[in-house]
């Protein structure tokens, strides 16, 4: 098997992560070295899914013995099996970067060899990365569930990010669809890394010569729509995640429906992709707009609307706070505005210093009223003639959801006849 | 009295001395525009300056003086090559002179809005090519990346490879411009590209297959396989794909 049949299985079977984030980390180009790590992270391309590509991501070993109900790669699957040698791999991430194609490597796995060999090679390939090839650039490495805490240690040295997939927003439907994976083994190598990542900061307020431990943090991925998690779960677990686990990013995968099996939805399901878009507006407002979980998600209705926004379902629950005038209102609550995001309220804030806003510099701001002129006022003067009714105005508010958003709902499915 | 027209020669110098020349005159200002793009119409007051590197100097060590950011402003607004960016500049200048660094923040105000406009765009296109950007190794080890900006940004971008591929030698090739430089592993230098070269580069949107090196058309396909199969079917979506590169960028992509 050439070396591109195998790139072609094995990006194939990498392609269900969802991270590929090169920020977080501003590792500097060194003498002698290639490469370095920009803080912003950079997309190098895009693939015809629309999302971004920044790192090779590809996958170790595709060839697994676990049976996970829900993975494509899992060992009952009878599919095209590959395994990359560590240069090999070296090579791809070596070539792929001198050409600006990429900006690093995310190296993932199937377990193929027992948790401790397959992190050890996992690890093996990074360390001949970064001694043998001089390679300085960006690494994510997956960590595999149960491996030893050594070999996680070693590996936060070396990558730049780490990461343990969390995959199922419980442990209940963990062991249904994921029976050789535990919770415990899931969480422990996590809860290594979060406590490592404080000790090596602390360590360098001490000695400024000690080595960053996983520069640009851990992310997880779990999957949405497989199990029967209501959101609000999903959205307090994540929250959970970031709050005591010191997680960068939380991840939300869409099911794919590639098996079939009684305790999972029918293959012919289009994948929850528009439910999945709305938990990572409602992950955001967590992360940026200082929501909490409770609040975006009323535990009486604890599912997020498809049809709009969290931010402007909860503005619409809470009309009565609004509007708030442009010229008083707090950082935080313009937050809130449906329609106003970090940028727009920062330039609000900013240009309130110098000058008070009027209506016609709104325009000039490069603020966006569409949404927000229901929610605000300027020195008392509401900036619509009359607020519509609660009704009108839930409607008006999805009429103004992007068209694109329409494209994440299948307007048409396959009917299986056999 | 009439309102004038300042020109200049088209360099970064002569734009700074002609705006501070603009507000240290006190005269009602019409335009600013470099001479070789300025169009006479019959009833202007033109005057033609000599650029001087003092003033120029000057102004620049005013705006970094005042916040680094406002410096940056006048940077970018010249690399955008955008006409009228003078005109808001000298504004802005303006504005500086009564306000301090308040200015920056007086986002309602159109020259202090366009100019971080224009630094916005400006520097988002230089980010994007710092991933679009495609390096072809040719025979004699060097990496040749050519590509087409909207914006002057080739300079932006060499800033950014010189750190990254340090231990290389490349060369990046604004065929808009037709500008070169070029980094030997120590130093960065203009240089110029051989006319038929670049002629069959813009053509083709490829160099020469003769200048290619032997592994080149491998890592080529290799990348190409990659970016087919680390596509998702079940989510194909190629709206969302031009959104994040937009068909303009795809002319020197190997994948597209």
């Amino acid at each position: 098997m050439n070396t591109l049949d195998k790139l072609t299985i094995l990006a194939d079977a990498a392609k269900f992560d969802a991270s590929c984030a090169s920020s977080g980390s501003n590792r500097k180009a060194k003498p002698g070295s290639l490469g370095n790590a920009a803080a912003s992270g950079i997309c190098h391309s895009w693939s015809a899914d629309g999302r971004c590509i920044s790192l090779l991501k590809v996958l170790l070993s595709n060839d697994c013995r676990f049976d996970c109900i829900y993975c494509m790669s899992r060992r009952s699957n009878n599919c095209a099996r590959a395994t990359f040698s560590p240069d090999e791999v070296a090579d791809l991430t070596i070539n792929f970067y001198r050409r600006n194609y990429i900006e690093g490597l995310f190296l993932s796995s199937a377990v193929y060899a027992g948790p401790e060999q397959t992190m050890s090679d996992m690890v093996d390939v990074c360390h001949l990365l970064r001694a043998k090839y001089a390679f300085n650039g960006y690494i994510h490495l997956k960590i595999i569930p149960g491996a030893p805490q050594e070999l996680v240690a070693k590996a936060g040295l070396l990558a730049d990010r780490l990461s343990v997939n969390i995959e199922l927003p419980s442990s209940a439907s963990l062991k249904e669809l994921a029976p050789q994976k535990s919770r415990q083994g899931i969480l422990t190598p996590m809860r290594q890394i979060g406590e490592a990542v404080k000790n090596y900061a602390a360590e360098r307020k001490k000695y400024r010569h000690t080595p960053k431990f996983c520069p640009a943090g851990q992310s997880t991925q779990m999957i949405v729509g497989a199990s029967a998690e209501s959101d609000l779960h999903i959205l307090t677990l994540s929250q959970s995640l970031y709050t005591k686990m010191q997680l960068r990013r939380v991840y939300y995968s869409a099911y794919m429906a590639v098996n079939s099996a009684p305790n999972l939805p029918m293959p012919t399901t289009a994948p929850p992709l528009l439910r999945e878009h709305r938990l990572y507006q409602a992950d955001w407002l967590m992360r940026f707009y200082r929501f909490e979980a409770e609040e975006i998600l009323p535990p009486q209705a604890p599912n997020l609307d498809e049809r709009l926004d969290p931010k402007a379902a909860w503005a619409l629950r809470h009309f009565d706070l609004f509007p708030l005038d442009i010229n008083r209102a707090g950082y935080e609550e313009l937050l809130r505005v449906p329609g106003l995001g970090v940028i727009s309220a920062q330039r609000i804030i900013a240009t309130r210093r110098v000058a008070a806003i009027r209506e016609q510099d709104l325009k000039k701001m490069g603020l966006v009223m569409k949404r927000a002129r229901y929610f605000l006022s300027i020195n008392g003067k509401k900036l619509v003639t009359a607020i519509p009714s609660h009704q009108d105005l839930l409607s008006a508010m999805c009429r103004l959801e992007k068209p694109a958003i329409n494209r994440l709902t299948p307007q048409y499915r396959q009917l299986s006849l056999f | 009295m009439e309102p004038v027209v300042y020109l200049y020669d088209g360099t970064f110098t002569g734009m700074l001395h002609a705006v501070a020349r603009a507000v240290k005159d006190g005269r009602a200002v019409k335009a600013i525009a470099p001479a070789q793009h300025y169009n006479p119409t019959l009833f202007d007051t033109v005057i033609t300056l000599k650029s001087d590197a003092d003033q120029a100097d000057r102004l620049l060590q005013y705006l970094q003086k005042l916040h680094p950011l406002a410096a940056n402003l006048a940077v970018y607004a010249f690399l955008s090559e955008e006409s009228g960016v003078e005109l808001h500049l000298y504004r802005f200048v303006q504005l500086c002179l009564r306000h301090g660094a308040q200015t920056l923040r007086y986002e309602s105000h159109s020259a202090v809005a366009y100019l971080k406009g224009i630094l916005h765009a400006v520097s988002r296109e230089a980010h994007r090519y710092k991933g679009l950007i495609r390096f072809r190794i040719l025979v004699d080890d060097l990496h040749y990346g050519p590509f087409e900006p909207r914006y002057n940004i080739i300079s932006l971008c060499a800033r950014h490879f010189r750190q990254r591929l340090a231990p290389c030698r490349w060369m990046l090739h604004d065929l808009r411009r037709n500008t070169a430089l070029y980094w030997d592993t120590i130093e960065l230098q203009t240089v110029d590209v051989d006319a038929d070269f670049a002629t069959h580069v813009a053509f083709h949107g490829e160099a020469p297959e003769a200048e290619l090196s032997e592994n080149e058309r491998h890592y080529q396909q290799l990348w190409r396989g990659f970016h087919d199969a680390t596509s998702n079917p079940a989510r194909h979506n190629p709206q969302l794909q031009r959104q994040g590169m937009p068909k303009r960028y795809w002319k020197y992509l190997t994948e597209m």
